[in-house]
């Protein structure tokens, strides 16, 4: 039995990297915001500019109301507050003119403009480039198309999935025997977020050089960077490159073995990898089994990849009641790069994951606490682990206003009487 | 008779916005600034000793955007040099695809780190830089002068970047990884494939390109924050299990792992959108994807009114079997481009599952439009085309160049006399 998942809390930050950054985020669906709470995390203070009736009023997947206050199922979609931490809300109808005002007021008051519409959408709102540069010369507008904003496929939509399918990741990802799968949920999303994060932080160390610009992250171009040795392969080779699953194109065994069930958890795997003799020997170190240690068909590497099905055979029934935690620690010992197929769960659980706090808990008014992975890295001097829950929604439109534009009371309450700002959720 | 788009419109109703015509576009990036300034992170001096995807991947985005990169390599050169694939299969240190693909725009500097005078020359490169990327099986830190605690007494301001397969601090910081193991360790292995089969990682070494990701946003990060040299601590494992996104959301509520479900999302409940998935069609595969603002429009798509049926939009995902048998006539009819070409002008985002030759074919020229492809010299003659820019910022130059020979920029290191001697004495 595994021990308890626990959560602990993230340490309260002061000073973090990018402290005194504004971001204005209008992004949708996984990538934008991946990149925005990356930001956050590091200190911007990202607005997330919301429509007024962006969410529906009672999600299917909302959480238990487990908090005080009032009982509000928006706020408690768990897949979206995982991509809302670290920022805050406020709620606009760009649609309207009065919102677009509001809108621009911000970008003077901000340095990053980051959103991951379709190419022609900033420009219905009417604010492409020129339009947020007219009136920030130093704003930094970064979008994150799908195919990029020229080209022939400029006006394709697509998701996160279907990038990948368009890339060539997909057709390179399954099992040896298998058709085209994806390599994981929203791989390409993931990956183009991180790079628009990267690509902001490049930007504003450029900004007292070249003054503010456009950053154009094209999802797809994102991706082809990481099947780049392919690309270049299959014009050296001649040759389609092909699907191999856990194999190795030169090593074995290499892949994925059953383990013993365990009682809470019966999807039971265990991954190991011997790239070379040292790590060949010292998995028969641990294997104890004289047959296949003099067995002359896994002598050299070549002739253990050659064999590689065989091995893998022998080796699966070896593994399969060993229980894959206790069986990678002996590997690791031994010198085996080992280890148990981890899930969410199991990560939650696991005394590495505490101690590093690769996955901290941030407290939400209306879900208890709320767990959320942080970057892979730890700056020694600046640490930035994410610093607050998925905010209540339209929570800081009225501070926004007051605080950062200098609205008076009645321009506020205009506002929200004529729904170009709203401080909670609407039906439209 | 096939449906009409207005006979799923009720009375009243008006189009999506998204269905209505274009509007003007934003000008790409692709088309400003022909006299681009330097790359952002133009006059920041790296030094990169690495030896996996990781620390190349992180470097090669570095020297992207503009700052001049070293890569130290060992008298037998880095590890990627060795790994192909290679033209005719022949082992070539010069010329293998992921070399081509990841070192571009390098410098290289032959050294052997493991003598005293060796150290000594990278401490004096060290002494110039503003950044060090360590990507070294750390048992070997200390024998190669590359403590990262030692390197920053001796150099107060330099960005220090380890990449490790579990980071530097924890109760599994000594253990190896391959990408195969840190893919399982990451938890992000374990969502990938069939339920009924063993988990299957995504194609080639994602998880070591993500870390790669995450270390340059690390290193950029504590660029822009001045707050002195920084240990920037980036663990493989964790780059991977920040794929899992929502993931942890789900096993923190509801104490579940998710389940394996080839090719559809993993981890969404009965009343999620669907399809989000690969299908076989007529001459290859698709991956099909409705519209989550409309996804009763596949019924106008595939000519199947039970698409828009109420009953079966409730419970998309959990009806997965009969969406896909509703899907299947059409697919099993159609072409890859015209069934794409038909969603796509009904706004419903479906994409090609291309293979990386027709990635390469570009039939639609989009690729070509943006001026994507890099022509590159191949060290034995001939050209190949890499992957360009990963990003794409309007005042900074995207910055690219080709993978340098081995040792090709030993030249400038000392005088000739010094070369002589170091040469004589394996040094460099």
């Amino acid at each position: 039995m595994l021990p308890e998942a626990r959560l602990n809390p993230y340490p309260r930050v002061d000073c973090r990297p990018l402290d005194g950054v504004r971001v204005l985020d209008l992004t949708t669906a996984v990538a934008g915001p991946v990149a925005t709470t990356l930001l956050g995390a590091l200190g911007a203070e990202v607005l997330r500019i919301e429509t007024p009736w962006a969410k529906p009023r009672s999600p299917a997947s909302a959480l238990p109301y487990r908090g005080e206050g009032p009982d509000e199922p928006w706020n408690r979609e768990p897949r979206q507050n995982e991509l809302a931490h670290s920022k805050r809300s406020i709620a606009l109808n760009l649609t309207t003119e009065a919102g677009r005002d509001v809108f621009l007021d911000l970008v003077e008051r901000s340095d990053v403009v980051l959103e991951n519409y379709s190419p022609r959408v900033m420009g219905n709102f009417g604010l492409e480039w020129d339009a947020l540069c007219d009136r920030n010369p130093e704003i930094i507008h970064v979008s994150m198309p799908a195919f990029g904003k020229s080209g022939p496929w400029r006006d394709r939509i697509s998701y996160g999935p279907g990038i990948d399918a368009m890339s060539g990741m997909s057709w390179l990802t399954g099992y040896a025997d298998g058709s085209p799968l994806k390599p994981g949920n929203f791989y390409c999303d993931q990956n183009a977020g991180l790079s628009a994060a990267l690509s902001t932080v490049a930007a504003l160390i450029a900004r007292d050089r070249v003054g503010g610009q456009a950053v154009e992250l094209a999802m797809l171009e994102g991706e082809l960077q990481l099947i780049g040795d392919a690309i270049i392969g299959q014009q050296l080779t001649g040759r389609e490159p092909t699907r191999i699953g856990n194999q190795h194109s030169s090593a074995a065994p290499h892949g994925v073995y059953p383990a013993a069930p365990l009682l809470d958890d019966p999807d039971s795997w265990i991954a190991i990898a011997c790239r070379d003799d040292d790590e060949w020997h010292a998995l028969l170190r641990v294997w104890d089994n004289p047959s296949v240690a003099c067995d002359r068909r896994f002598a050299t590497g070549l002739r253990r990849w050659k064999h590689r099905s065989k091995l893998d055979c022998l080796l699966g029934s070896f593994t399969s009641d060993q229980d894959p935690v206790v069986l990678a620690n002996r590997l690791q010992d031994a010198g085996v790069p080992a280890s148990p197929v981890m899930g969410a769960r199991s990560l939650l659980r696991d005394e590495h994951v505490h101690a590093r706090h690769s996955v901290g808990g941030l407290p939400h008014p209306q879900v208890g606490w709320s767990p959320a992975p942080q970057a892979a890295f730890r700056l020694s001097q600046t640490p930035s682990p994410p610093k607050s829950a998925g905010p209540l929604f339209a929570a800081d439109t009225i501070p926004v206003l007051r605080d950062i534009l200098g609205y008076s009371e009645e321009q506020i309450a205009n506002l929200l009487a004529s729904g170009a700002a709203s401080d909670r959720l609407r039906d439209r | 008779m096939p449906l009409l788009l207005d006979s799923w419109l009720t009375g009243g109703e008006t189009l999506p916005r998204s269905l209505t015509a274009t509007q003007r576009y934003p000008a790409s990036v692709t088309e400003q600034d022909p006299d681009q300034a330097a790359g952002a992170l133009d006059g920041v001096r790296v030094i990169e000793c690495s030896e996996t995807s990781a620390g190349a991947y992180c470097g090669r985005l570095l020297a992207g955007l503009g700052a001049s990169v070293t890569l130290i390599e060992p008298p037998l050169g880095h590890p990627m040099r060795r790994s192909g694939p290679f033209r005719a299969d022949v082992p070539d240190r010069e010329g293998g695809a992921s070399h081509l693909h990841l070192q571009r725009h390098k410098q290289s500097i032959r050294l052997n780190v493991a003598s005293g005078a060796g150290r000594r020359m990278l401490d004096q490169h060290l002494s110039k830089a503003d950044v060090l990327i360590i990507d070294v099986d750390r048992r070997r830190w200390q024998d190669l002068g590359l403590q990262p605690e030692a390197v920053i007494d001796r150099h107060p301001d330099l960005q220090v970047c380890t990449i490790t397969p579990f980071g530097t601090e924890g109760p599994r910081s000594d253990w190896r990884g391959s990408e195969l193991t840190l893919y399982a360790a990451g938890g992000y292995l374990r969502i990938g494939g069939e339920p009924e089969r063993e988990p299957v990682k995504a194609w080639g070494e994602q998880g070591h390109m993500q870390a790669g990701l995450h270390a340059a946003l690390g290193i950029v990060t504590a660029l822009y924050a001045q707050a002195g040299g920084q240990l920037i601590d980036t663990a493989i494992f964790e780059a991977v299990a920040f794929l899992l996104g929502g993931g942890h959301q789900h096993a923190w509520f509801f104490d579940r792992e998710p389940v394996r479900n080839g090719a559809r999302l993993v981890g969404f409940g009965p009343g999620h959108l669907y399809p989000s998935t690969i299908r076989p069609c007529q001459d290859g595969w698709v991956h099909a994807h409705c519209n989550n603002r409309y996804p009763e429009a596949m019924a106008v798509l595939f000519d199947q009114p039970q698409l828009a049926a109420p009953d079966l939009l409730a419970s998309l995902m959990g009806r997965a079997d009969e969406v896909d048998e509703l899907m299947e006539p059409v697919l099993a009819a159609t072409p890859r481009r015209e069934i794409v070409r038909r969603a796509q002008e009904l706004r419903i985002p479906f994409t090609e599952v291309l293979a990386p030759s027709e990635v390469l074919a570009d039939d639609d020229g989009h690729h070509a439009a943006r001026d994507f492809w890099q022509t590159t010299p191949h060290p034995r003659g001939g050209d190949v085309l890499a992957p360009g820019p990963a990003l794409r910022l309007g005042r900074t130059a995207w910055v690219d160049g080709v993978a340098p020979r081995l040792g090709e920029h030993n030249g400038r290191l000392g005088t000739p006399k010094q070369r002589v001697q170091w040469r004589r004495a394996g040094v460099a």
